[in-house]
């Protein structure tokens, strides 16, 4: 089983976690055309490369965002969202 | 007569115990630490078992764990292989796939028909007639499988554990047990593991004659087990690799999960059989085998014995063979050319004569098939890889020894993702790029010379070492450079005699033989993993042990292309056959209890699982139906009053400055305006408008809100609450009370007066009116009170500590005892609000329902600046409803066939929606429901029809909701 | 309209569901009908030494978080763990759990009361906000417990990977728990929280395992001297 690394909690098995879904800035709906608006609620990228997901480590209820590249499945940083690099993980330190 | 041999050093039998067991009918003796073969085979039985296509006579070929055409039944055990399986006393063994006896096989006619069966052919013969299929279908599964599945057989879970360690090191021969003890000096946690119930690997059976190994084992075990830091694991195999270095090893007393900061692979490889005609038949074995046979079990592989090899290894098995008093006849060798190898050396002295550049044709098969009587040699020409028939000549033998050359036991490797490439030089599959952290040792990465290995096992260690952050010198060893033709070469590039009479076997578990790939090809399957498919190559219960690699070979030479462009099949988890019992571990199914759910039990509750919760469903009184329970409660709410234990809701408080900016951002409607001691209905949806849940908001404090929500979407509306707080950043703070708070709702025409009793709180409705909260004391205990117009419109929510709620439940059962209180479940409050006329959100919406959709515009704000699924409503509204939830009730005094849940509602051939909820309710006398309809037909009084499950169309005319009036004052 | 001493009112251990069945002797502990003892004293510590599992979901707990909460515990003589994820004792007698950065989960061991002096406390303060707890509460000891916890949670709980002052969540048997690692009394224990309703199911699950593995279930009573 893989394992994920929490900003709040280390590194734990992927099975303490429950993915929320690819992180996405949405349009400003305000200004945003109808059109516009359900193609960023209807459609997803499926191109493989470096996405931002939301992760949920369950046991704690803590939401972090990690870096992942879909392809070769390696997690780059896992980080609070808002928190800029001071709660980051990187897989090195993840490592260890 | 006895094949045992005099004690050998090192040997895992105890001659001091003897026992004695049951094959066949005939009784046996053996000695403790004996295989079920090996046993059998001292005692001369050499027909162990019958192939799985042809039920030809079978012996030993491997006693590696692959003899697969060895598989034995126990009392309720089946497939037991016997090459490995320790044989206990009193064992009771029959062979499986038999048709009377593994003697005289009934169904071994099916081999003298086998030009008739050639592979594939119930792929095609069977398709038409199709009305035929059936039956060939039955004749099919009657042959087809190994032992006879069990029915009655016991519910055995094994443990699954976790461990973790800095090194696991798969495979305990030289190469494992060096590494393992060099990773250990430098103070690493080590885990070894191994298929064997001892370590050693090769060690323990390859000698060459002589007993520098067994000493050489001696000395690295004094080593190893000086080391505190090494857990050996012996009799348990490495089944799969699973990503970031997870290996569950698996052992009889269940799975063990390790998590290793850094794997060595030093698994060994697979002895490949030389394929010609009848190398089958018992008495015909792979050199290792033979070895084991002598070394391990103390018994002697034949009395006149040939060996036939294709590289130097047959020459020390020959050595080992006369060291346990076998005469050597002869040893033939594939390749031509003088060796000069050490033991080519001593054999040549010991007046052993050495057929080089021959092969053997054939064996020849005693009269009834069961044996060897000898062999037919002809000369092999090693370009076009052809006997070459012309001068045969015949040799007396009762068995045959085979050694062609190897096949490393990569399936790991290979899981793990490592890139694997033909080396044209050791003739096999080696690791050229292994992923981050794993390292491969031994003869798995090809190397073969035991020195050689020492080194490579300490060379892998030092490389996990500097993995982890540790000093160790770089070591190199290299792999011999040379052509596949040298002498030196570990494996054969092709060893195959190719016969006119077929019967020269590549894959033992299938009876797969050369034309059979020759066919395959021809008929298109000419790409490896085709192939396989189509002629089941490796597919047997050995996954190919012994004969995926003389299939690829063969594919190559058919395609004529090299061997690297053929490539391999792909390995998977589980690496070998594991018991159910280890897969399914203990089961953990975690649930959660309120603490009334004592009380439940003993008052005759029926329970149901919501979510992580067991429920009370309802409480059957007297021999009553769950149909007759349901009503007699849901007929107590109605005339007098029910309690019932709420306590899986969703409770959520949501405190601080922001609470009610929060509450207007997550939910639809406005909070803002909402006075203190009122409560509000929730509805969360999706950002595609969509609707996920609904609850109620009770505002307890200007910044304090407290939310009770479903039981199933509890936990994931709280976790969404969390990440839009991570994304929103408000000044608030969210608090999960649903375990901590219990609650009970009291409903019906006397639930005031019966809670009047417990709380000095005024209850009238003019001052606790519908939708408002209240914080008092209830039967001395601190309780929110929430008028809740769910089930029933005079109902009261108490909202209290877990610990607190059989108190307060007794406390209202004892008050309403003269008011006719009884507690109703959760099916029952399921028809109580359908009589109310509400809709549940999962029951009567679905993953596309959206507000519009089941009426609920009244609950949503249009005109906040922000809610979630807000742009989507607003798109949504523009346009045309394609569906719409109404309340409907079937004729009055309808007897027909009820609908049920999820019935289509039909106009001719159309499908216009389905029925979400129906239920009968004896309180109205009237079958009542809610249904999807069209747009156009939702005026009370428009009627539709479902179409029930057995195609009966009962018309259902839409109502209007509440089904029930208004109690007096409410 | 009867107003009753919330003392008298009768409570019961969240896990008492699964320990009706064993023949144990209950008694009021903090007002907590609690399971004292399953067995005579000599098979009790036999268990004990093995592995014993306790019930002390009893003890007194307060829980309070938010941005403000260790200054407001602090202000009350509350002495926390200066690290996310560790704990500490205060008092002498109360364990202060941090869970994450700014939770608390206080629990008085059988002598404090400091639990039942901050719930005296009822003002509300911005940015801390009182957590109800409602904890199945258990204490693990003996010399198999890590080979029970080994099949319980994926995570390395032993000595040289759980340090002495860590809380780690995680999840027991499938569900959330905080787990720690004590010495008490000179000897190893583990303690474990999850969430009360959980508490039957995950007592069964740990009673069955220490059963197969010669403990069992171990009352309060054993701890309580």
């Amino acid at each position: 089983m893989k394992l994920l690394t929490c900003p709040m909690n280390g590194t734990r098995p992927l099975s303490e976690f429950i993915f929320g879904g690819e992180y996405r800035e949405g349009p400003d709906q305000n200004t945003c055309t109808d059109a516009e608006w359900a193609a960023f609620v209807h459609n997803r990228s499926g191109a493989p490369g470096d996405k931002k997901e939301w992760w949920y480590h369950s046991p704690s209820g803590t939401w972090f965002i990690a870096e992942r590249n879909t392809l070769t499945d390696k997690v780059s940083r896992t980080y609070l969202l808002g928190a800029n690099n001071n709660n980051s993980n990187t897989a090195q330190e993840a490592s260890k | 007569m006895t094949l045992r041999t005099s004690k050998q050093v090192g040997e895992w039998i105890n001659r001091n115990k003897k026992i004695s067991f049951k094959f066949e009918g005939e009784q046996f003796t053996a000695f403790e630490g004996d295989t079920i073969s090996s046993a059998l085979w001292a005692a001369d039985q050499k027909v162990l078992g019958r192939s799985f296509k042809y039920h030809r006579p079978r012996g030993v070929l491997s006693l590696a764990n692959h003899d697969v055409n060895v598989l034995m039944t126990d009392g309720i055990d089946t497939n037991i292989r016997a090459d490995v399986v320790e044989v206990k006393d009193g064992m009771v063994l029959t062979a499986v796939n038999t048709t009377g006896g593994v003697k005289k096989d009934k169904s071994s006619y099916i081999d003298s028909i086998s030009p008739l069966l050639p592979v594939g052919f119930y792929y095609k013969a069977f398709h038409t007639p199709r009305r035929f299929f059936p039956f060939w279908e039955k004749v099919i599964r009657n042959a087809a499988g190994l032992g006879i599945v069990n029915f009655d057989y016991p519910r055995i879970l094994k443990r699954k554990q976790h461990s973790h360690c800095d090194v696991l090191v798969i495979g305990a021969g030289p190469t494992g047990l060096t590494a393992a003890y060099e990773a250990a000096q430098a103070g690493l946690e080590v885990t070894l593991v191994d298929e064997n119930r001892q370590v050693g690997g090769s060690l323990t059976y390859d000698r060459g004659g002589e007993t520098a190994a067994s000493k050489q084992l001696n000395d690295l075990l004094i080593k190893v087990a000086n080391q505190s830091n090494i857990k050996m694991l012996t009799g348990t195999y490495a089944a799969g690799y699973y990503p970031d270095h997870l290996i569950p090893v698996v052992s009889e007393g269940g799975i063990n999960k390790v998590r290793a900061k850094t794997v060595i692979v030093a698994s060994g490889a697979f002895e490949q059989p030389p394929v010609f005609r009848y190398n089958d038949l018992p008495g015909v074995m792979l050199g290792s085998a033979a070895q084991r046979l002598i070394y391990r079990y103390g018994v002697k592989p034949f009395n006149n014995g040939i060996v036939v090899t294709a590289n130097d290894y047959g020459y020390r098995v020959a050595l080992d063979l006369l060291e346990a008093g076998t005469k050597v006849v002869a040893v033939v060798d594939l390749r031509k050319g003088t060796n000069t190898c050490g033991a080519a050396i001593t054999l040549a002295k010991r007046g052993i004569k050495i057929y080089a550049g021959y092969c053997v044709y054939e064996a020849l098969a005693s009269s009834d098939k069961s044996s060897v009587r000898g062999a037919v040699l002809c000369e092999y020409d090693n370009i076009a890889n052809v006997a070459l028939t012309k001068n045969k000549l015949t040799l007396e033998c009762d068995g045959i020894a085979m050694s062609a050359g190897w096949a490393p036991a990569g399936a790991l490797l290979y899981q793990a993702g490592t890139g694997m490439q033909f080396d044209n030089s050791v003739q096999q599959f080696v690791p050229s790029r292994l992923p981050a952290g794993i390292f491969a040792a031994g003869k798995v990465n090809g190397i073969f010379d035991l020195e050689q290995r020492l080194q490579d096992g300490k060379r892998a260690a030092n490389e996990a070492l500097r993995y982890l952050g540790l000093e160790a010198p770089q070591i190199t060893v290299a792999r011999p450079v040379g052509q596949p033709s040298d002498l030196s070469c570990p494996s054969h590039p092709y060893p195959m005699v190719p016969h006119d009479k077929g019967k020269n076997f590549v894959d033992f578990d299938e009876d797969i033989q050369i034309k059979d790939f020759v066919n395959a090809a021809k008929e298109g399957f000419d790409n490896i993993e085709l192939m396989k498919r189509f002629t089941t190559v490796g597919m047997g219960p050995s996954q190919g042990k012994h004969s995926n690699m003389n299939a690829i070979r063969i594919l190559a030479r058919i395609r004529d292309l090299p061997v690297e462009k053929i490539g391999t099949t792909t390995s998977r988890p589980f690496f070998h056959p594991t018991p159910i019992g280890h897969l399914g571990g203990r089961g953990f199914h975690a649930h959660r209890l309120t603490s009334l759910h004592d009380w439940h039990q003993a008052n005759g509750a029926v329970f149901t699982d919501i979510g992580a919760w067991k429920r009370a469903a309802y409480y059957p009184t007297n021999g009553q139906t769950k149909e007759q329970a349901i009503q007699t409660e849901a007929m107590a709410v109605r005339t007098a009053a029910g309690i019932i234990d709420g306590s899986s809701f969703g409770k959520i408080e949501v405190h601080g400055p922001d609470a009610a900016e929060f509450l207007e951002r997550f939910f639809t409607g406005s909070y803002k305006t909402q006075k203190v001691g009122r409560c509000r209905y929730v509805m969360l949806l999706d950002d595609s408008g969509v609707i996920a849940d609904d609850g109620i908001a009770s505002r307890l404090a200007d910044d304090l809100f407290y939310l009770s929500i479903g039981t199933s979407n509890a936990a994931a509306v709280y976790r969404e609450m969390q990440r839009s707080q991570q994304m929103w950043q408000l000044d608030i703070g969210l608090v999960n009370v649903t375990g901590a708070f219990g609650a009970i709702n009291i409903a019906g025409p006397v639930a005031r007066t019966i809670l009047s009793a417990l709380t000095d709180l005024d209850l009238s409705y003019e001052s606790f009116p519908i939708s408002s909260v209240r914080e008092s004391h209830v039967a001395g205990v601190e309780a929110r009170l929430i008028r809740v117009a769910f089930v029933s419109d005079v109902g009261y929510e108490l909202h209290i500590p877990m610990a607190h709620v059989p108190h307060v439940w007794n406390a209202l059962l004892e008050a309403g005892k003269q008011h006719g209180l009884r507690p109703f479940g959760s099916d029952t409050q399921r028809l109580l609000r359908l009589e109310m006329g509400h809709p549940m959100p999962g029951v009567d919406t679905d993953g596309l329902t959206n507000p519009f959709e089941i009426g609920a515009d009244w609950a949503i704000e249009m005109n906040k600046p922000y809610f979630i699924g807000q742009r989507s409503l607003q798109i949504l509204a523009k346009r045309p409803l394609r569906k719409q939830l109404v309340p409907f009730v079937l004729a009055e005094n309808f007897k027909g066939e009820m609908p049920m849940d999820c019935n289509l509602v039909v106009d001719g051939r159309a499908i216009l929606g389905r029925v979400t909820s129906i239920a009968y309710s004896k309180f109205i006398n009237r079958c009542i429901g809610f249904a999807y309809v069209s747009p156009a037909k939702t005026a009370v009084g428009s009627t539709f029809e479902i179409r029930t499950d057995s195609g009966t169309l009962v018309k259902a005319t839409v109502a209007a909701a509440p089904f029930i009036q208004n109690q007096k004052g409410a | 309209m009867q107003v009753s001493n919330m003392k008298t009112i009768s409570q019961t251990s969240p896990v008492a569901h699964a320990q009706l069945k064993s023949n144990a002797k209950w008694a009021l502990v903090n007002g907590i009908n609690t399971a004292v003892e399953f067995g005579s004293a000599e098979v009790e510590q036999a268990r004990k030494k093995i592995l014993g599992v306790t019930d002390v979901s009893c003890l007194s707990r307060y829980g309070v978080k938010g941005a403000q909460a260790a200054k407001w515990l602090a202000e009350r003589q509350v002495t926390t763990p200066a690290n996310p994820n560790s704990w500490s004792v205060s008092d002498q007698n109360t364990l202060v759990l941090r869970l994450g950065g700014s939770e608390f989960v206080l629990e008085d061991q059988f002598a404090g009361s400091t639990c039942a002096r901050l719930a005296s406390d009822t003002n509300r303060v911005p940015n801390v906000y009182k957590v109800p707890r409602a904890d199945a509460a258990f204490i693990l000891s003996g010399s198999e417990v890590l080979n029970m916890l080994s099949e319980l949670c994926s995570l390395d709980l032993r000595e040289k990977s759980l340090g002495a002052e860590e809380v780690i969540m995680t999840q027991i048997a499938g569900i959330s728990a905080i787990v720690l690692r004590q010495d008490l009394n000179g000897e190893q224990v583990y303690r474990i929280w999850c969430d009360g309703t959980y508490g039957p199911y995950l007592w069964d699950v740990m009673v069955e395992i220490a059963v197969e593995l010669g403990g069992g279930a171990v009352g309060l009573a054993c701890y309580q001297s």
